[in-house]
């Protein structure tokens, strides 16, 4: 073939690609690096260079302390439970029982209808009048509840339940997807060895389960420094910031304060809180205990 | 004993889940006083009128065309110019290509609602007709598309190079040049991997919501995610509960209906995706 038709076949064919995420995703992140040392109030051409102001607005903000301590705490208290659950479920639906087919058929759901619709769901669930839950707790006889998440106390807790309803399938799946990787002779050796129950687990699947902790740790520090619809929708971070998170508090300040400036600087501040924690987790998780797979 | 709580365990799990999403279902069809007064109950008779409502009253109709309308448009741009790109990157390598192909799939790593400041920017300053594309529904369709590219391109190019080369090769040989080669041989080829991934897509654009909210303000542009979401937030749905309900139902029901069918392929790719991290 002659090269220069190959050349120009290649232009022609990556060019749509490349000229729409260079203008949509390339251009506007390196805007937002460069807002970032602005104070702008969105009126065209008036901006003013303010250097690390904004960086260190930033690290005196009481409110944005609250967002990071919200997003961190589910992170951590809403991570555990995500763990802990899915890889008992995930143990759980290993057989093929004709339940179990069904069920693997219905776990997806929260995770593919919209997040909108799981945040209305969950504001129902919880409303103190007619909510399931208010329901469910006055059948068993309990006076049924306040309004969970009217309630400082209690509002982190309801939307990290939300949470956890909404992205439990996805890793749900993930860690199904690990176990299957197992290979029957190892835990039938095991067996063998009379090695059961919770020493096997300690020995055998925990440890052979490395690449898909490693993954499903970094999906929930990413997952959890998204979180913005959810939030929104149920309780627009209130009462009193109590579920306020990064992306809420930023959508707050760009889009009703119009601080487009200091916005930008929580969304930077936001991504290099991701680009620590997932270093952090790449260290933890830096040599594989069984060696073999990457 | 053991048994027992296996059984137990995974019906309570599955309960968690289908009975928040029955209860949507059961007080779409009840009354407006109904869906107070016996939240567990079941409708006296069935008021399919909330589906009516819904569709006309509050403004469902409208926008699920909306949403209809960016998804397909969404699409029809996104698929073959992602195929084209996937085909260079699949099977025609060249100097700096590898470098190209990471900068795509960085996409995948840094959440879009990072930049959702500087997107709106930019929107308002490209001219579209007498105005901008922002609170346009071309301006979101072409952000959905850029936003997407990464997750497509990274399937379709797996999906290219698994194809056969001796196909090409012959049709080549037969005097076809490089596009004709693409779009009669290749492309029909790589069908199944299109559906999959356009499918996969079309989920998450009918749900797309922090993006639509930022960049649509006008309630005719509007798409379902954003015009429930402010039914509820606005609590103009006080009169007719009922219909907020159905609503609901209209939103979520297409999707479960799509996953339901595909979820062994759409399962297969939402691991391919993760696992690539």
């Amino acid at each position: 073939m002659k090269k220069r038709g190959r050349t120009a076949f290649i232009i022609t064919f990556l060019s749509p690609a490349v000229l729409l995420y260079g203008v949509f995703v390339v251009y506007p992140l390196i805007q937002a690096l460069l807002l970032s040392f602005y104070r702008w109030k969105g009126v065209s051409k008036n901006r003013t260079f303010v250097g690390l102001d904004n960086y260190k607005e930033l690290a005196q903000d009481q409110t944005f302390h609250k967002a990071l301590s919200n997003n961190l705490w589910l992170m951590v208290v809403g991570g555990a439970f995500i763990v802990v659950l899915s890889l008992l479920l995930a143990h759980g639906m290993q057989s093929n029982h004709k339940g179990v087919r069904v069920l693997r058929g219905l776990y997806l759901f929260p995770q593919v209808i919209s997040l909108v619709v799981v945040a209305i769901i969950w504001q129902f669930i919880y409303n103190p009048e007619y909510g399931l839950g208010t329901g469910l707790t006055k059948a068993i006889g309990l006076s049924g509840y306040g309004q969970p998440l009217g309630t400082s106390s209690q509002a982190l807790t309801a939307v990290g339940i939300a949470f956890v309803w909404y992205a439990l399938g996805f890793y749900v799946m993930l860690f199904s997807a690990g176990l299957k990787q197992i290979p029957e002779e190892v835990t039938e050796a095991a067996s063998l060895d009379g090695s059961t129950g919770f020493h096997r687990f300690k020995t055998i699947t925990w440890p052979m389960l490395w690449s898909v902790k490693r993954i499903s740790a970094i999906y929930i520090v990413i997952n959890v420094l998204n979180i913005f619809a959810l939030v929104y929708i149920m309780t627009k971070g209130g009462p009193d910031r109590a579920t306020e998170t990064m992306l809420t508090y930023l959508y707050e300040q760009a889009f009703t304060n119009s601080k487009y400036g200091y916005g930008t600087t929580i969304a930077a501040a936001n991504f290099v809180i991701a680009m620590i924690l997932a270093a952090i987790l790449m260290f933890v998780f830096r040599k594989n205990p069984e060696g073999e797979r990457a | 004993m053991k048994k027992f709580l296996h059984a137990a365990g995974l019906t309570l799990f599955a309960l968690t889940i289908v009975v928040p999403l029955l209860w949507v279902l059961v007080n779409s069809l009840k009354t407006g006083s109904e869906v107070f007064s016996r939240p567990w109950g079941i409708p006296s008779s069935p008021q399919f009128v909330n589906y009516k409502n819904a569709w006309n009253e509050a403004g469902i109709g409208k926008y699920f065309l909306n949403t209809l309308l960016v998804t397909v448009g969404t699409l029809v741009i996104l698929l073959p110019i992602s195929a084209m790109a996937a085909y260079i990157f699949g099977r025609y390598p060249f100097r700096g290509s590898k470098t190209l192909f990471s900068a795509f799939l960085g996409g995948m790593m840094f959440p879009n609602f990072l930049v959702v400041i500087p997107l709106f920017f930019l929107l308002r300053d490209i001219p579209l007709g007498d105005g901008n594309m922002l609170d346009t529904r071309t301006g979101l369709i072409l952000v959905y598309v850029a936003y997407s590219l990464s997750f497509t391109i990274f399937v379709l190019t797996g999906f290219f190079q698994a194809l056969p080369g001796e196909l090409a090769e012959a049709a080549m040989m037969d005097g076809c040049g490089h596009a004709k080669t693409f779009w009669k041989i290749m492309l029909p080829l790589a069908r199944p991997g299109l559906i999959v991934v356009g499918i996969f897509n079309a989920i998450g654009l009918w749900n797309e919501y922090p993006l639509a909210l930022v960049l649509l303000s006008k309630d005719e542009n509007r798409t379902l995610p954003l015009g429930i979401a402010d039914l509820v937030m606005s609590q103009h749905y006080a009169s007719d509960w009922g219909a907020l309900f159905a609503g609901l139902v209209i939103v979520m029901l297409p999707v479960m209906v799509v996953y339901w069918i595909f979820r062994d392929k759409i399962h297969e790719t939402m691991l391919a995706g993760a696992v690539k991290g």
